[in-house]
């Protein structure tokens, strides 16, 4: 945490609202890219207001054991989750006895050193994520795409470090078949045009 | 173990080896699963595609919507000004009912000194 990070901090936490508004500037993009992810584009922007309004309540119990940015990632995690609660209940996808398959992508997506996605593949894997469970979902962003060590992952959700682990694990292997799935769906939409 | 369960457990598997989150016996065991059938290895192929794309998503920009930060600041100076004007009552009536007490000669007023 930076020195003026924590005075921006400390400043919100007096009830300080410019110390606050120049807090929300500076970590709004994560704040949105994390609910972008874990709730989808309908829900992202609600969730993020909801976020904020909860930070601005609770800055004050902040008390800096951990980096700022682990502890808005939780309240951002939490919210996401809640908002997502109806699905928490839903089960592993079952998979057909044919082990999931995803074929080579073709034109800029093949590309694997520009590691840029097209706009069709992205949304396929949007889609796709929106099939897997909500904590293992927040699991696979934390880790695949945010990119965090899974000692901060299991602090960001609560839990232990071995089910941070089996979450982000579940939620590899069910997006993987919701991937495999829809490709099938697509090549099936395909084969059957006239 | 159901059949369902050990696909599943294959599936795990392969996937925390692509994402080169096993070793020693582990990996050695994920190892043996994809050289004892090809499936197995286009199952870890796949999963090294997705990871990619996961990366590759991962690693895009994504800007907020101004909206949100206008909602955020709004919010809070909202609660702020409640907050301050709670206060503001709250001396208000404290004064009047000070006041109050005085008026009915229940309380003298504290002597200097």
């Amino acid at each position: 945490m930076t020195g003026s990070e924590r005075e921006l901090i400390s400043g919100a936490a007096r009830g300080d609202l410019e110390s606050f508004r120049r807090l929300v500037q500076e970590h709004s993009d994560l704040v949105y890219r994390v609910a972008l992810r874990i709730v989808g584009r309908e829900s992202a922007q609600d969730a993020s207001q909801e976020v904020w309004v909860r930070v601005w309540r609770n800055i004050k119990a902040f008390r800096g054991d951990s980096a700022f940015s682990t502890w808005l990632y939780k309240i951002t995690v939490n919210t996401c989750l809640n908002a997502k609660k109806q699905e928490a209940q839903r089960a592993l996808r079952e998979y057909s006895a044919e082990v999931p398959y995803l074929p080579e992508p073709s034109g800029t997506d093949a590309d694997p050193e520009s590691l840029t996605l097209g706009a069709e593949r992205r949304e396929e894997l949007l889609r796709a994520l929106d099939h897997v469970r909500a904590e293992h979902r927040a699991a696979v962003v934390l880790r695949h795409m945010e990119d965090l060590p899974y000692a901060e992952i299991a602090e960001i959700l609560d839990v232990p470090d071995g089910t941070a682990k089996v979450w982000a694990s579940r939620g590899r292997a069910a997006l993987l078949v919701a991937l495999s799935n829809q490709e099938a769906d697509s090549r099936d939409d395909n084969g059957s045009r006239p | 173990m159901t059949r369902e369960e050990e696909r599943w457990a294959v599936l795990e598997t392969i996937g925390a080896y692509a994402a080169g989150e096993l070793d020693g016996e582990e990996a050695r065991a994920a190892e043996r699963l994809m050289l004892e059938r090809p499936d197995h290895r286009r199952l870890a192929e796949s999963y090294t595609r997705m990871l990619v794309m996961l990366t590759a998503l991962g690693d895009e920009p994504v800007e907020a919507p101004d909206a949100i930060i206008g909602y955020a600041v709004r919010r809070a100076y909202t609660s702020a000004f409640l907050r301050q004007a709670e206060n503001v009552f709250a001396d208000l009536g404290r004064s009047y009912l000070d006041a109050f007490v005085y008026y009915l000669g229940l309380r003298t007023p504290a002597q200097p000194g």
